[in-house]
């Protein structure tokens, strides 16, 4: 396997949808080429970054006016049966 | 989609509790992805709050042909996704078209292990937001989607209305564009 190739399957592998044989040579090029590696170990911590500054939520007293200004408009909602 | 038929079926009783319970399990998660979509908290809450308004309206004519979770994260993204559009109408046709470019790595510096030590949590915070609103559009919920809410390839599709193969391409070109932007920030402060 090739640079070019490590890369193109970088996100199946990451994701452990490579099938078995393209695993292995994958494994076997990212045991001898540094770049190839730095590129994994970063995609890889990337994501890990990312998904932990991607996690809020509704602010607590927002989130109350929120489901009561809902609340309000789920109960008036005319039932339209059919 | 059982445990969707019975809510529903409760919802349209107009079933407080039924609705309480739908609240609680999907408000955060369609905040998230509207906020991560449009940084900004109020816009984020006006998406939440008309997703459920516009499911509201359309309780007793709702055709389950994909689970109400689908249903709720497609509006969801639709509606974060109109209201970057009104307010940059003339860069969002560019941003759709520029996800095409191949993407090859040309930063190698290994920061994996480090950048924690390198970034004050206000930098960081920077950084990432950064990082993550220089996607182009299609790029950027696909990320969001796929890693964020940590939604399947195949719920990703159904949300955007796209296939897995485009979702999978779509998640993978993110990743390295994410990837290049970082390693150019980690590789410029090693450096001065």
């Amino acid at each position: 396997m090739q640079c070019a190739d490590l890369i193109t399957y970088l996100s199946d592998y990451i994701d452990n949808d490579l099938p078995v044989e393209l695993t292995r040579e994958a494994e076997e090029h990212l045991a001898t080429c540094h770049n190839c590696k730095v590129v994994l170990d970063t995609t890889r911590h990337t994501v890990t970054l990312l998904k932990e500054h991607g996690q809020v939520a509704i602010k607590p007293v927002r989130r109350k006016a929120m489901f009561a200004q809902l609340e309000t408009a789920f109960l008036k909602q005319p039932n339209q049966p059919g | 989609m059982a445990d969707d038929q019975h809510l529903i079926a409760a919802l349209r009783q107009r079933d407080t509790d039924a609705f309480a319970a739908l609240f609680n399990q999907y408000a955060d998660k369609l905040y998230r992805v509207a906020f991560n979509i449009l940084k900004n908290d109020a816009d984020a809450e006006c998406v939440v709050q008309d997703s459920f308004l516009k499911l509201i309206e359309k309780l007793d004519g709702f055709e389950e042909r994909s689970s109400l979770g689908t249903w709720l994260y497609r509006v969801a993204t639709n509606l974060s996704i109109d209201r970057i559009r009104k307010a940059r109408p003339t860069a969002s046709l560019a941003d759709d078209f520029s996800d095409d470019a191949p993407i090859m790595p040309a930063v190698f510096i290994d920061w994996a292990h480090t950048p924690e030590q390198w970034l004050s949590e206000d930098e960081k915070h920077r950084v990432l937001s950064a990082a993550i609103s220089q996607l182009p559009p299609k790029l950027h919920t696909t990320f969001i989607l796929r890693e964020i809410e940590g939604l399947s390839t195949a719920e990703t599709a159904s949300v955007l209305n796209a296939s897995t193969g485009a979702v999978k391409v779509q998640l993978h070109r993110a990743r390295l564009q994410l990837r290049e932007y970082l390693s150019t920030y980690f590789s410029e402060r090693v450096n001065h």
